[in-house]
């Protein structure tokens, strides 16, 4: 793994795009030399800012990436963006379409831009995209953001290993303040509302104001930062500069309250669990033995003959060798 | 026959009959449903005709189903217009005079993909595009040459031009001018319809807002300068090209055509004074009474909808004048000579649907661009229909046909239900930024690749009696790099000797006026007599405008459903699976477009059919370079780079792209091509490390299971 980590720590961009699949790779061998490279590089990570971006499909998530990463990119910073892409639950592969939206990103020497396919199990990409966090600042990005379509438990995951969460909308009044949980909400550090061009644009004020009024009644998530709501127009790239201080607003906030590291530690410590939920997931999995009691006791449960928990408890406790 | 003899058979009659001879199976088991939904019943009688009045109307009039003239091919017969297009201005002016001196009536100029994206050929983005699919105009003299003792005062020019409209047209104009014709007396057609640009083509430069309003400056500029030009050729036919049913092609052109007089009108023309130039332009397939009855219906609606949404005065504001061109999509590479009858049987469709004028395609065109040869046959399978088989004789003679009159209301119906969706989003621009239209589109491609690829659909040397004689048919190649060069000294050398003070002034005031309300065409022409370039007149407006890109939402599911439960698919699948068991992830390609050639269909049916089949598939965004295709492979780590390419391009992208590889150190990444690539080049590709090369009609699932084995080979070595 040597000369793999030797290409990531000078800046290597091949040697990411490997590393990466490494780290991505279900095989487990794999998995043992990720671990081996990740673990050489921990010393060189931590250092950039992280972002997790959500929001619906068709709001402009991959626009307003475009547009901001331009802003970061011409103050000097090197920017990475990790997009997690669905996958189709029926074939199991998809269509990674995310850089025909960000254009003169693909083409910028200080961006780095990878699609990830989700696969099936959403834990898995969670810990996937944290570890590709932790090789992008390896390589050098200061910023490095996470995408995901804004479709279920991911965004959690994704706030939970990121240092700011932003939360994407559209113009467009109750509605969708109905279709997009409150738990995604109350995740937000920020809230923008794009699209706010042409005609479109008193809309956009007026939802903003609408979620500004039902973040009232929300828990913020830190105590001192109550979430700001901006409007912008990814496409004519207005307000995006706005937005670019207010994160860095925000940024200050997070470090000079002390809120930072314990953050960053926390986050380390979920790492761990995901890494150990997984790892058992896998083991329950890969155990011979078990393979036949799983197949009947899924049967069964599908067939209605056994309760879902009954069924889950008599798996655990014959893996585990727990006798009753 | 037992029947009393002075008893009429009745239908039960022949329910009876028809059920005998079915042998007891059900007499609907003879229905078919097509692409458009429409279910076909084996027999029409007058019954299918009660409630439809249309088919009772007479040609010449309202609401002109059975033509837009009274005398229709009896009188005249339709125009004879190959669209052609070699390389350089002198090539083409060339086959251009030797074209008219043989029976052609008009001409139609194609242009390379730098110039209709707004590039000279001295931009680095186009090195692969300069003279591939067309010919190069950088500026007035090269339209100069291109027109040369063509005298512009009789000839009709059709010029197939959206993006970069404004240059091109101000060349025509001026180049005219400067030989010696008025502006009046120019006549043709420019296509200038971009909003199919964003639907199907995509060789569109601004944005939609800023595109609409130069197509309405165009028509408000010859409606008061050029009384004999058609500014505007509302076109279906790329449409059906992508993919589309004949329904989709006829609502979504239609109502295309209603959004231009919509835009002209709140610009402040008067509907009959630009309406009744208004021209269109439809592809011809193989379904052959549906293509028929899609003319015909497209008349009635246009006829209609002009009166209920404006009520013109004139009557010729609500007449569909059209051209048609025969289908590329349904020309094959294998076994070529089949094309010569698919195109003499959509040609024959064109002409009983009643087209004003016609380009019939040669057979090897899903090999490379005509060669003369083919050219001279494609040219003659219209004489020939117009000079030897007596169907002009009579006007509209399938009119009162049972089936054709029925399917004419059919289709129509549902391509009114289809308009009204999109103008109850608010008209085709909002469609259009919605993705609408092309999500419809592609669904349907994708539906309809899938049940090719099963044989569903019969198409006769590609999926059924496969012949190959292994005999190769000569083929036109373009010699890229050398026209480059011309094009480049040529450019240089009118910049070197132009007045440049005036000519900045000119693209000043072609920059402030595009700020403002000023008629962009006029300023061109200014700009265009003083030398400016192309793609100089281009990107004064993309500084006002900015360049458009691509919103590229992708479908997924529909390749894949038609193969519900096909035992080889699922057993394909299965090998994917298990791929991505073995080496820990699937299998992931990128699929690329270099180049300016935008049209993406053929990459976007594959993207969907592979990622159905449980591929990983990243799409590049359209025109890219090798280069950033390269950096792109690598930063997703793909397995392959699969390589798009219908125009020519691929000459200089593909080697380009392998050397690119090479330096990047990254050469174990496969590439494979696809798309429109002579065979006789296949070899040299082959030979610079490509390790395969699938043309159209490759059966999807088949390649599927090869390159899962290139790619496990690839691993190994």
């Amino acid at each position: 793994m040597e000369p793999l980590a030797n290409g990531i720590l000078s800046g290597n961009r091949r040697a990411l795009s490997k590393a990466i699949t490494l780290v991505e790779s279900t095989r487990s061998d794999h998995r043992q030399q990720a671990d081996d490279l990740l673990a050489r590089l921990m010393p060189h990570t931590g250092n950039s800012f992280r972002i997790g971006i959500t929001g619906s499909p068709g709001v402009g998530k991959s626009t307003f990436i475009e547009a901001i990463g331009e802003t970061i990119i011409a103050r000097g910073q090197k920017l990475a963006v990790l997009a997690i892409d669905p996958s189709s639950a029926r074939s199991g592969g998809s269509i990674l379409g995310d850089k025909t939206r960000m254009e003169s990103l693909t083409q910028n020497e200080r961006a780095y831009i990878r699609p990830t396919p989700a696969g099936k199990t959403l834990g898995g990409v969670a810990r996937r995209s944290f570890e590709t966090m932790l090789l992008c600042e390896a390589t050098g990005f200061d910023v490095v953001m996470v995408e995901t379509v804004g479709v279920g438990q991911s965004e959690t995951r994704v706030a939970d290993m990121t240092d700011m969460f932003l939360l994407l909308l559209s113009p467009g009044g109750g509605d969708e303040l109905q279709g997009i949980k409150r738990g995604i909400i109350e995740l937000a550090d920020l809230l923008i509302v794009n699209k706010a061009d042409g005609t479109q644009e008193a809309l956009a004020k007026k939802t903003a104001s609408d979620y500004r009024n039902a973040l009232k009644l929300l828990r913020p998530r830190h105590a001192t930062w109550s979430p700001p709501v901006a409007t912008c127009s990814a496409l004519e790239g207005t307000g995006i500069a706005d937005l670019w201080n207010s994160i860095s607003k925000y940024r200050q906030f997070v470090e000079n309250n002390d809120v930072h590291d314990p953050q960053r530690r926390k986050q380390m410590r979920t790492w761990m669990w995901s890494q150990i939920s997984e790892g058992l997931i896998e083991a329950l999995y890969k155990e011979k033995t078990m393979a036949d009691l799983i197949s009947k006791t899924e049967e069964n449960v599908y067939e209605g003959r056994l309760p879902a928990s009954t069924a889950a408890n008599r798996l655990l406790q014959t893996f585990l060798g727990i006798e009753k | 026959m037992t029947e009393n003899k002075n008893k009429k058979p009745s239908l039960t009659d022949w329910q009876q009959l028809a059920t005998k001879e079915l042998r007891g199976k059900p007499l609907s088991d003879l229905d078919r449903a097509t692409y458009e939904d429409i279910t076909t019943k084996p027999l029409y009688t007058s019954q299918d005709l009660e409630g439809i009045e249309h088919h009772q109307s007479l040609p010449g009039f309202e609401p002109f189903l059975r033509g837009p003239r009274a005398t229709m091919y009896a009188g005249r017969p339709w125009t004879i217009r190959q669209y052609a297009g070699f390389s350089t201005a002198k090539d083409s002016n060339a086959f251009y005079k030797k074209n008219l001196a043989a029976g052609q009536q008009g001409l139609s100029v194609a242009f390379d993909l730098a110039t209709h994206r707004g590039y000279d050929s001295d931009h680095p983005r186009v090195i692969g595009d300069i003279g591939a699919a067309g010919v190069a105009i950088d500026s007035v003299e090269d339209m100069k040459i291109l027109f040369k003792d063509i005298p512009l005062d009789k000839v009709s020019v059709s010029m197939t031009m959206n993006g970069a409209v404004l240059p091109v047209m101000a060349g025509f104009i001026v180049a005219a001018q400067e030989s010696g014709v008025a502006i009046e007396q120019l006549n043709g057609t420019l296509q200038n319809d971009i909003l199919k640009e964003f639907m199907v083509r995509n060789t569109y430069i601004f944005p939609p807002a800023p595109s609409i309003r130069i197509v309405s400056d165009i028509i408000g500029f010859t409606a008061q300068n050029m009384p004999k030009f058609n500014p505007i050729s509302i076109s279906g036919y790329h449409m059906q090209e992508a993919g589309a049913t004949a329904v989709q092609e006829l609502a979504f052109t239609i109502a295309d055509g209603l959004e231009y007089v919509r835009t002209a009108i709140d610009r402040g023309m008067q509907v009959d004074d630009f309406a009744p130039r208004l021209s269109f332009f439809f592809g011809i397939g193989m379904d052959f009474f549906m293509e028929i009855a899609k003319l015909r219906a497209a008349r009635l609606l246009w006829s209609q909808l002009m009166e209920e949404k404006f009520s013109p005065k004139d009557p010729r504001s609500k007449m569909l004048r059209t051209h048609c061109q025969t289908s590329g999509v349904s020309l094959t590479a294998s076994d070529p000579y089949n094309n010569i009858m698919r195109t003499t049987i959509e040609a024959m469709a064109s002409v009983l649907g009643g087209t004003q004028s016609l380009h019939t395609n040669a057979f090897d065109e899903a090999l490379a661009l005509p060669s003369e040869f083919s050219a001279h046959i494609a040219r003659n399978t219209q004489i020939v229909l117009q000079e030897e088989t007596g169907i002009t004789r009579v006007v509209d003679p399938l009119g009162g046909s049972y089936y054709v009159e029925a399917l004419t209301n059919e289709i129509a119906t549902k391509a009114r239900a289809l308009i009204l969706e999109v103008e109850e989003l608010g008209g085709m621009t909002k469609a259009v930024q919605e993705d609408m239209p092309k999500r419809r589109i592609e669904e349907a491609a994708a539906l309809r690749q899938a049940r090719i690829d099963r044989g569903e659909e019969v198409i006769v040397g590609v999926n059924k009696y496969l012949h190959d004689d292994g005999n190769e048919i000569d083929v036109l190649s373009v010699d890229n790099a050398q026209v480059r060069e011309a094009q480049i000294e040529r450019l240089t050398q009118i910049k070197n000797t132009r007045d440049n003070k005036a000519c900045q002034k000119a693209l000043n005031a072609l920059k402030t006026g595009a700020e403002n309300d000023a008629n962009l065409l006029e300023l061109s022409i200014e700009a265009t007599r003083a030398r400016a370039s192309v793609g100089e007149i281009t990107a004064t407006l993309e500084q006002v405008f900015g360049r458009y890109k691509a919103i590229n939402s992708t479908i997924s599911g529909v390749y894949g459903s038609v193969y519900e439960g096909d035992e080889e698919f699922e057993k394909i699948k299965v090998e994917i699976d298990r791929f991505a068991v073995e080496t820990g992830r699937r299998p992931r390609m990128l699929i690329v477009k270099m180049g300016q050639d935008g049209h993406d269909r053929g990459a976007r049916v594959i993207a969907t059919a592979y990622a159905d089949l449980g591929f990983d598939i990243d799409i590049g965004p359209l025109f890219q370079t090798p280069a950033e295709a390269v950096r792109q492979a690598i930063e997703n780590d793909v397995h392959m780079i699969g390589i798009s390419s219908l125009a020519a391009g691929h000459k200089m992208l593909v080697p380009a792209l392998m050397d690119e590889l090479k330096q990047q150190e990254a050469s174990d990444i496969l590439v494979i091509c696809g798309g429109v690539i002579p065979p006789k080049d296949h070899q040299q590709l082959l030979d610079i490390g490509v390790a395969a090369i699938y043309g159209p009609g490759t059966n999807i699932p088949k390649a599927a299971r090869e390159m899962i084995q290139m790619i496990k080979q690839n691993a190994t070595t």
